[in-house]
């Protein structure tokens, strides 16, 4: 019975999403509050729906895995809709609608000057369908139709404004990067489909047992590393910042980019036995957790440094899967999203508020301007840095406990640590320049953060970076047993490194004012605020090679080769020195003549001689 | 009957030709929708005068056409303009196609397509390419190497092999439940 109501209720959260757009269907337009009467109150109401499955299964443990309706179904080979609700889709779904509905309220604000807002809703909705099909689904077709769902609407949303061409460049490097992890998703689905003859998750388990699995792993650690952000596909991430605020909340923070880690939590079973699996996770999320921190550390957008914390998080989510411990990252995901949606809520509330000025350098002083945005960026980055008891201690605080006590590469966890104290570093610098000091913004700035429409939705997102981690903890037991006795050192060490990184940014903070050296040292600078020249390098030399190469090719290289290089100038040259050398001998000299008949006459004789 | 002999004007208009109808559709005179002869890119131009022409044809004075070098790629007279990507323009200028930065009639660079504002960069930076190369590519291979050594060196080693309960774990491990197992002592007193 209790399995019916779980798979029910989430059956009907898709139906309920999904209502709106049907309305949209038809020709005639629809009204103007269609986005808060109708996408909000359907997402709210999901929500609530959402918790009947959430309260079952943390009560009884219920999980369900139903299969809908044969869809495409051959002899060998069935693709069926198929849902999996287990412990993971049953206490992500309820986190995104959670998470979406604060931000559809706060859109209603930010976008309520825009003439498509209706539009925007649609996208947004049809991004958070195309989300709960990719938590939910339980074959990597389904899988693969919700990962390419949000690839899409990502594109739509950071080119909102498509009038810019920066946007128009930004939305183009996601799909172009996403594309590039795509391949990597659909070499292992054909490799799972040829090997294991089936993409449902329970059959590939178990098929799988005893094999090596090394190139479909790779394959979707490749996939991982182009939805997360990691190192060497990463940077459509802060680029795509470009997309509006609300789009940056939702897509980029809590959603979209996990699933790429999600991936990998649900096909952990593939990946346990596989060292070198793990260890590529492992070395490679710890390589991005620790670049894109240092890139935080000098940005001056608000929302770049933001994101660049994002992808240092999940780089920490995928250090995670590299110890392992899939639901410690699984944890991870959804106190992330709530702290990190309402970083960039903040972002937003505090951009509009000061005429769109997106500078930290043009900010300051917003603790007394707007005392409820910058509490909740304060109560935000503190549940960033993993301050005790927060909803990020108990993710960052387990993971980085696991870390110090697994028998693994050292470097990683020396760069993971150097992370978690370069968050506290760029934390406390967004603080500093937004909340803390004088205004130095010009002084008539439509500062108004007084709006229900702003304040509810971080009042609730705040709750939940306060509490959510308690509750998840509290109610879930591990499924692997955690690590409980170390070193005093090692189970305050994550605290120790974010203190030390405090007291770092602190003292460098209260340097700005004065002028230390003659000659700044400007090389690491220009690593850190050039992104490490990875873009610059990446996006001018390999379209360059590639375009170039494509043209000479297409207009000269072809037509050169068959009408000259394989044709006539070949003949010609492989004719010629035959024809020079065979005409220069015979030249009408009768003295070579006759030396060649007496020649020819002397072997002749000699040759019927020895026979 | 009226549409039989718009479809004659129709071809007339097409192919220039006297003859209208089907006939004059198949020949080979028809008239491209562009540039008309003249405006084509011809052959490499060796005369001054025609180094002129050229340069009036392309729109651009005299000083500044340059051909592509005449080594059998088939450029012809085309201009061979700088490789100055769009995002070098003065983004406030007020250009007859702003997102694209360039005014009518301008010629075009053979890689135009390569350089709009989607596409590869030139813009000078503010570190010079080689030394940006070197910090990225040594920072990276830094990464791996200290990979590597971490690999070789992990934390937290273990100073003995792992001693499991219940005799090793014999029943977890698939052993019979009714045939006694062998005694395993991980302690000695």
């Amino acid at each position: 019975m209790l399995t019916t109501i779980v798979t029910s209720s989430h059956l009907l959260v898709i139906t309920l999403l999904i209502l709106p757009i049907l309305t949209t269907l038809n020709p005639s337009p629809v009204p103007p509050p269609w986005a808060t009467s109708q996408v909000k109150t359907a997402v709210k109401l999901a929500f609530f729906v959402s918790l009947a499955p959430l309260i079952i299964f943390l009560n009884e443990g219920t999980e369900a895995i139903v299969t809908n309706w044969a869809w495409m179904n051959t002899l060998t080979f069935d693709i069926n809709l198929s849902f999996k609700f287990d412990h993971y889709s049953i206490i992500f779904v309820p986190i995104a609608l959670y998470v979406t509905w604060a931000i559809l309220e706060f859109a209603s604000w930010y976008m309520h000057a825009d003439p498509q807002m209706n539009r925007f809703f649609k996208y947004l909705l049809t991004f958070l369908i195309a989300m709960i099909v990719l938590v939910s689904a339980n074959n990597m077709f389904q899988f693969f139709i919700g990962w390419e769902g949000v690839g899409i609407m990502s594109f739509l949303l950071i080119g909102w404004w498509y009038g810019r061409t920066d946007a128009n460049t930004a939305a183009l490097q996601a799909v172009i990067y996403n594309r590039v992890g795509d391949i990597g998703l659909i070499l292992t689905m054909a490799w799972l489909a040829t090997n294991l003859n089936s993409w449902e998750m329970q059959h590939m388990f178990t098929a799988s047992k005893d094999m090596n699995l090394t190139l479909p792993l790779m394959g979707l650690i490749l996939a991982a590393t182009g939805k997360s952000a990691q190192f060497g596909l990463h940077p459509w991430l802060p680029s795509a910042m470009e997309g509006p605020t609300p789009v940056s909340a939702l897509l980029h923070s809590s959603t979209m980019v996990v699933a790429g880690i999600f991936l990998l939590i649900r096909l952990n079973p593939l990946m346990e036995n596989n060292q070198m699996a793990l260890t590529t996770c492992l070395c490679l999320g710890a390589l991005t957790t620790l670049f894109t921190a240092t890139c935080a550390l000098t940005q001056n957008d608000i929302k770049k440094i933001v994101a660049f914390s994002t992808s240092s998080q999940l780089g920490l989510m995928m250090v995670t899967i590299g110890l392992n411990q899939p639901q410690l990252a699984f944890l991870h995901i959804c106190t992330h999203a709530f702290f990190k949606a309402m970083l960039f809520l903040c972002s937003g509330s505090i951009i509009h508020s000061l005429n769109d000025e997106q500078d930290i350098r043009k900010m300051g002083g917003m603790h007394r301007l707007a005392p409820f945005t910058s509490t909740c960026l304060t109560i935000g980055s503190l549940a960033l840095t993993g301050t005790p008891f927060l909803a990020g201690f108990f993710s960052k605080d387990a993971i980085i406990e696991a870390m110090n006590t697994s028998h693994l590469n050292a470097w990683a966890l020396a760069l993971t640590l150097l992370a978690t104290s370069f968050t506290a570093v760029y934390s406390l610098r967004v603080v500093f320049f937004v909340s803390m000091g004088h205004p130095r913004f010009l002084p008539l700035s439509p500062l108004n953060e007084n709006n229900p429409a702003v304040i509810s939705p971080l009042k609730r997102l705040a709750w939940g970076s306060i509490i959510a981690g308690l509750l998840i903890t509290s109610n879930l037991t591990p499924l692997k047993t955690p690590i409980m006795t170390m070193h005093p050192a090692l189970k305050l060490s994550a605290l120790i490194v974010t203190i030390l990184g405090l007291l770092v940014a602190l003292e460098l903070a209260s340097m700005t004012s004065k002028q230390v050296k003659v000659s700044p040292a400007l090389s690491p600078h220009h690593f850190s605020n050039m992104l490490g020249y990875f873009p610059m390098i990446t996006h001018r030399a390999t379209p360059k090679v590639g375009l170039i190469l494509g043209q000479t090719m297409a207009s000269q290289t072809v037509d050169q080769t068959w009408l000259e290089k394989a044709g006539p100038k070949m003949i010609t040259s492989a004719q010629l020195p035959l024809i020079s050398t065979s005409s220069n001998m015979q030249q009408g000299s009768i003295k070579a003549y006759l030396s060649l008949f007496f020649m020819t006459l002397c072997l002749a004789t000699l040759l019927i001689n020895s026979l | 009957m009226a549409g039989v002999v718009g479809f004659q004007r129709w071809v007339r208009a097409l192919t220039r030709a006297r003859v209208a109808g089907m006939p004059a559709l198949l020949s080979a005179s028809r008239a491209a929708s562009g540039p008309s002869k003249g405006m084509l890119p011809g052959p490499y131009p060796n005369t001054p005068e025609e180094r002129a022409a050229a340069a009036k044809k392309y729109n651009m004075r005299v000083e500044d056409y340059e051909p592509h070098p005449d080594n059998g790629e088939g450029f012809g007279d085309y201009p061979k303009l700088p490789d100055r990507s769009q995002h070098e323009r003065d983004p406030w200028y007020s250009w007859d196609h702003p997102d694209l930065r360039r005014n009518w009639g301008e010629p075009m660079h053979w890689n135009f397509d390569m350089f709009i504002r989607n596409r590869v960069d030139t813009s000078p930076t503010v570190v010079p390419w080689h030394t940006a190369c070197k910090h990225l590519f040594g920072f990276i291979g830094f990464m791996l190497f200290m990979f590597y050594v971490g690999e070789q060196f992990p934390a937290y080693q273990a100073v003995g092999p792992k001693q499991y309960p219940y005799n090793n774990l014999y029943l977890e491990r698939g052993g019979d439940p009714d045939k006694q197992p062998e005694e395993v002592k991980n302690y000695e007193i």
